[in-house]
């Protein structure tokens, strides 16, 4: 699974988020408490604003601190049953009606079913149920207002604080039952969808390989095709099988009766719906001279993802892995990995490429290449290394060369370089090739004038595998985080806006957050064509986005005005929330765990985003006539 | 009052509706039959428009309730829909996700179904560009398939486009049989059960089957379908080039004998004059109308030079000696300068100028002979010189078509490969490669020897096949595979080879020959 962003450990992302948090927070308060400040000076004089100023805050706080839970959960029952009233019919009506054609559009042939299913769930999941969030929050204060029910409301002693805040705990509590029941609809979509068996009758087997006393031993044959694709199965003359994996996934094959009148049955897909844990590690890429670089060779991709290395030189993928113990891994290494191909000659167009995989010291350079594979494009490759390795192809002692300042740096340096340590016949993984629980797993293409390439997602430890359900339940808990983001935005925009124009207002929000990376790429200038001026200007003449335009006065308008405007793009960017980042729907449709680290990063963010929108929501209620 | 007012209101706009829809239905109302009463009615302007164009969902193709579904959910956003899809399956394909490229293809002709460009350029892209990406040839072949596959679901659901239909027959005859794993692929063709279904084994072949789906591309538009913007002569050409491309395949294939010469028979045929199985007109004797409008066939270049030679002849009779006055005249008018550049054999660039203009001033065009003449001639020449004018272009026409599809080199090529020399010598050189691969030299020298010797034969026997600079690129093939084996066995390549003239005239172009020089002679002595 590409994943183009580096996912930070929470103990190094958590300070300096805090920091950030905070900072913004102290800005915004900074600049509200100035507006208030200016608009009562304007009113009452400067004396006055500041005693007025003053008040407000204090009794902000006195609102904010005295929240009763009580109250706060009798104002989101109100919210529920407003929304039950509402919205929530309709949305789940028309979730029912999309899982019901589904069928039309999911193509259970397509190379990964499982994949494209998982995708098509939680997606359609999230659409609902942020647009459900959407209108509920941005309408329901405003509606309040109209209808004036909100003035019953404020009759009872209750503080806008404890409105905003059951409005918000409301919402965010049908959200998470509709998300619930449709989480557990998809589930049984899913396995339904994906659910297939197919039959192998004796007929369809042929016999190969070794004869032994006139009795055929092998057998071969594909099954019946189903959902676009047969799989290719092996039957030994004891009734052991195997089944090649296809599309994905493979079956379980028991066989019954005797030679000649055997039985074959199928079972269910296995494989396709999976949490595999993964252990990362860090790549660096070593270049054709054996030095170490950053970055691989381009090979032309468009997508500059994954970095290649020359075949048949000392060029080589390496991931470095920490924390690689016997506790942990007591078997030895299972890892799986992807490979980029790319051939600058056809070579021999029947069979792959050839790679090896070594495990190599960090500090002692001795290196065990204990396998040799041929590659396969675009599919997982699994390699095991044993805690004791007796089976290699070679060993050496090779070192690293890094470009320093002061010349080549040697790791080990030359007096610790020692060659007798490839001479051993046998290699204990731990006792070896892992130093202080570092070691290194080389990646070399062998054939001259051919390419190898990954990115550093591409190779992980597999450890023992999480539960599929358990993953399942944490991609909806992304879309419940989102949701809960749409609310808190919706009911903030709600206290101030009116109804439609409070739904514009979050629906901006929604779509910029979609952006942020694009909108912080558009205000840095990282995106050709310039900023949003010029790119009009560009797209009325019909100019490309490379060449300069014309100097003049008009180009130093355009530019003065799109560096104002990026100026606004920057903040923009840099107060909404990346929605993107909150879904989980690729680790759970390509089978990875969603990692606890990640859940806790994201949840935090999460509860950063909405203490201020609740807040300014809060302040904004509380200014208006209605809840005085 | 109020309530009364507001209810009357309502009423009026009710009945502005209905009389509104009354011309509405009118225009649109569908086309009736009955069978029972043989009465029947064309029904609304509309529904007649619709018909006369076929432009009615039965007409196109067939029926996807899926993909009306799509439509009507996309609330007249369909062409935002289908570019923002559009957009993803860049994106994917950038990005490798071949899952959701795939889904997202599904989608996006699900929302356009009839936009015929969308079914070939994304079928293009999975057959030849996706499929490339992958290194394992068993992928690239599925992902081929995919995009074939693709594209007959666009032709069911756009029956009356002939380019999809030609299509299907140029990525299975083409992508199957000239990518550089054909080999395999044609392997892997001949063996997908999932593909063919109940298709003979025999008939399991990707030129074979593109031929028929080219065979249908032609019936459609025998039938009044429009080509589009493709060239006739390309578009009829490729029915009769897949039985060349079969009978090549098969001797490739190390099949020789009796049925290739049938299979080359059979394409001699296609290409020229038939008689040829089935519908299927030769290809020379189809009628193809040229850009320039006029209508002509491939088979007449010979019929229209001969009349040609003829019509000049009668035209030289009525006007004897008058070109010849003419053309003098005008040299004389030359300048010296633009006659020193017509006689310079060497000509400088500006020369070169020079002579193009005096050459345009000393053509002598029929019309210029004619009116040369007085009288009653006159009038009779005109009248010839118009109609010479008129074979002469027509005669150019056809030769510049043939020359676009190479008509003359396959027309020879498909009847010197039926002959007993060029089928032995095709069988004798399969045979040394093969034992060339096996590193017997010996018998590949042997098989080598004769097989150059039966080309010798071929090239006797056809007057004037040297100079087909096509069988010449194949021999000169062959002949640096030949010294291939004589270098592997230390040998020196024959002085007095069989084929020297082939070398004289065709090894400069040849990649991969290298003349011997008078050092290699001497080395290898």
């Amino acid at each position: 699974m590409p994943i183009e962003y580096e996912l930070p450990q929470i103990i190094e992302w958590l300070p300096g988020a805090l920091v950030y948090w905070a900072a913004v927070v102290a800005s915004l308060t900074a600049a509200g408490l100035l507006v208030g400040f200016l608009v009562a000076a304007l009113e009452r004089g400067p004396v006055v604003a500041v005693g007025k100023t003053l008040r407000t805050v204090q009794s902000g706080l006195a609102d904010l601190v005295r929240i009763s839970p009580r109250r706060v959960w009798a104002l989101a029952r109100l919210a529920l049953k407003e929304s039950i009233r509402r919205w929530i019919v309709v949305v789940f009506a028309v979730f029912i009606l999309i899982l019901l054609f589904a069928g039309w559009f999911l193509d259970p042939g397509s190379p990964e079913p499982g994949r494209l299913y998982l995708s098509f769930v939680l997606t359609a999941t999230s659409y609902l149920v942020l647009l459900l969030a959407l209108f509920l929050s941005a309408f329901s204060l405003p509606i309040d207002i109209r209808s004036r029910t909100l003035y019953t409301v404020v009759t009872k002693p209750v503080r806008p604080s404890e409105v905003v805040l059951g409005r918000i705990v409301g919402f965010a509590i049908i959200g998470t039952g509709l998300l619930v029941v449709m989480g557990a609809i998809s589930y049984v979509f899913v396995i339904q969808g994906l659910s297939h068996s197919h039959t192998l009758v004796e007929e369809d087997l042929t016999s190969f390989g070794p004869v032994l006393e006139g009795q055929p031993r092998l057998f071969t044959g594909r099954t019946t095709r189903v959902n676009d694709h047969r799989h290719q199965v092996f039957v030994d003359s004891e009734g052991e099988t195997h089944v090649e994996a296809e599309r994905g996934h493979w079956h379980t094959l028991t066989v019954s009766g005797s030679e000649g009148d055997r039985r074959f049955e199928m079972g269910p897909p296995e494989g396709m719906l999976q949490a595999r844990v993964p252990v990362y590690g860090k790549i660096r890429y070593r270049d054709r001279d054996g030095m170490d670089t950053r970055e691989g060779i381009n090979v032309g991709d468009e997508w500059m993802y994954r970095g290649y290395i020359q075949g048949m030189s000392p060029a080589a993928l390496i991931w470095t892995f920490d924390n690689v113990t016997k506790e942990r891994f007591p078997d030895g290494l299972s890892l799986e990995f992807l490979l980029g191909v790319f051939r600058t000659h056809k070579g021999d167009i029947e069979t792959g490429v050839m790679g090896s995989l070594s495990v190599r010291n960090p500090v002692t350079g001795l290196i065990v290449e204990v396998e040799v594979f041929e590659s396969k494009e675009f599919t997982a490759n699994r390699l095991k290394v044993p805690a004791t390795i007796t089976k290699f192809a070679t060993r050496d002692v090779v070192q690293q060369k890094i470009e320093a300042p002061t010349g080549v740096e040697l790791i080990p340096s030359a007096a610790d370089y020692n060659p007798t340590l490839a001479e051993q016949r046998e290699f204990d993984l731990f006792d070896d090739l892992v130093a202080d629980g570092k070691v290194e797993l080389w990646i070399r293409c062998l054939e001259p004038g051919q390419y190898f390439g990954a990115a550093e997602p591409d190779l992980y430890l597999r450890a023992a595998d999480a539960s599929f359900l358990l993953n399942f339940v944490k991609g909806y808990f992304g879309i419940w985080l989102q949701m809960v983001l749409v609310v808190g935005f919706g009911v903030m925009f709600s206290t101030f806006l009116s109804g439609s124009v409070a739904m514009i207002a979050t629906l901006g929000a929604l779509v910029g957050g979609f952006f942020v990376q694009f909108m912080s790429d558009l205000a840095t200038g990282n995106v050709h064509g310039g900023g949003p001026v010029e790119a009009l200007v560009r797209l009325v003449k019909q100019e490309n986005l490379l060449s300069d335009l014309d100097p003049g006065v008009g180009t130093t308008v355009v530019e003065m005005s799109d560096q104002v405007l990026q100026g606004g793009l920057w903040v923009m960017s840099s107060l909404l929330p990346s929605f993107g980042r909150f879904s989980y729907a690729d680790y759970v449709a390509y089978g990875f765990d969603v990692s606890p680290q990640l859940l806790a990063i994201r949840t935090l963010t999460v509860v950063g985003f909405v203490l201020p929108t609740f807040m300014v929501g809060y302040f904004f209620l509380k200014t208006r006539e209605v809840a005085r | 009052m109020t309530s009364r007012r507001s209810f009357l209101r309502k009423i009026t706009y009710l009945v502005a509706i209905g009389v509104l829809l009354l011309p509405l239905f009118w225009l649109g109302r569908p086309a009736t039959s009955s069978t029972s009463t043989g009465e029947s009615s064309p029904g609304g302007i509309l529904a007649q428009l619709r018909a006369e164009h076929r432009l009615s969902q039965a007409d196109l193709g067939e029926i996807d309730p899926t993909s009306e579904t799509i439509k009507l959910a996309t609330l007249g956003l369909r062409g935002v829909a289908a570019n923002v899809l559009w957009q993803k399956a860049n994106g994917y394909k950038m990005k490798k996700d071949w899952t959701n490229l795939s889904a997202t293809l599904e989608q996006l002709t699900k929302l356009e179904p009839h936009f015929i460009a969308v079914w070939r350029f994304q079928a293009w892209n999975l057959s030849y560009n996706v499929s490339a990406e992958f290194d394992d040839f068993r992928e690239r072949y599925r992902w081929v398939i995919k995009g074939i596959e693709f594209l007959e679901k666009g032709v069911r659901l756009n029956e009356q486009s002939p380019r999809l239909l030609w299509d299907m027959g140029w990525f299975i005859a083409q992508k199957i049989g000239r990518a550089d794993e054909h080999r395999q692929f044609r392997l892997l063709f001949k063996a997908d059960d999932d593909f063919h279904g109940a298709r003979p084994v025999e008939r399991r072949d990707n030129w074979l089957v593109g031929k028929e789906w080219f065979a249908r591309a032609e019936r459609l538009v025998d039938q009044g379908a429009s080509l589009g913007g493709m060239s006739p002569v390309i578009f009829y050409s490729d029915r009769a080039m897949s039985d060349m491309n079969y009978s090549e395949a098969l001797e490739e294939d190390g099949i020789f004998g009796e049925r290739a010469r049938r299979s080359w028979d059979l394409a001699y045929r296609g290409w020229t004059e038939g008689p040829v199985p089935g519908d299927q007109v030769p290809f020379g004797m189809r009628d193809i109308t040229t850009s320039f409008g006029d209508v002509i066939r491939l088979n007449d270049r010979e019929k229209y030079e001969k009349t040609l030679e003829e019509m000049k002849a009668r035209f030289e009779a009525i006007t004897p000696g008058v070109r010849e006055r003419i053309e003098q005249q005008r040299r004389a008018r030359l300048t010296p300068a633009e006659r020193e550049a017509l006689d310079a054999e060497e000509r400088t660039e500006q020369q070169h100028q020079l002579a193009a203009e005096a050459a345009i001033k000393l053509n002598v065009t029929y019309e210029d002979v004619a009116n040369e003449m007085s009288g009653a001639e006159k009038s009779r020449a005109l009248e010839m010189a118009k109609r010479l004018s008129e074979t002469e272009r027509i005669t150019d026409l056809i030769r510049r078509y043939r020359e676009i599809v190479n008509f003359e080199h396959w027309r020879r090529r498909a009847e010197f490969e039926q002959s007993d020399e060029a089928l032995e010598a095709r069988e004798l050189i399969h045979e040394g490669n093969r034992a060339f691969a096996q590193a017997k030299l010996e018998e590949a020298r042997e098989n080598y020897d004769r097989g150059l010797q039966k080309w010798r034969e071929v090239l006797d026997k056809f007057d004037g096949l040297i100079r087909d600079t096509g069988l010449g690129r194949d021999l000169m093939d062959v002949i640096i595979m030949y010294r291939r084996i004589l270098d592997a066995r230390d040998e020196p390549f024959p002085t007095d080879f069989v084929l020297q003239d082939v070398i004289d005239r065709h090894g400069h172009s040849a990649e991969g020959w290298m003349p011997y020089t008078d050092d290699a002679e001497e080395d290898q002595e």
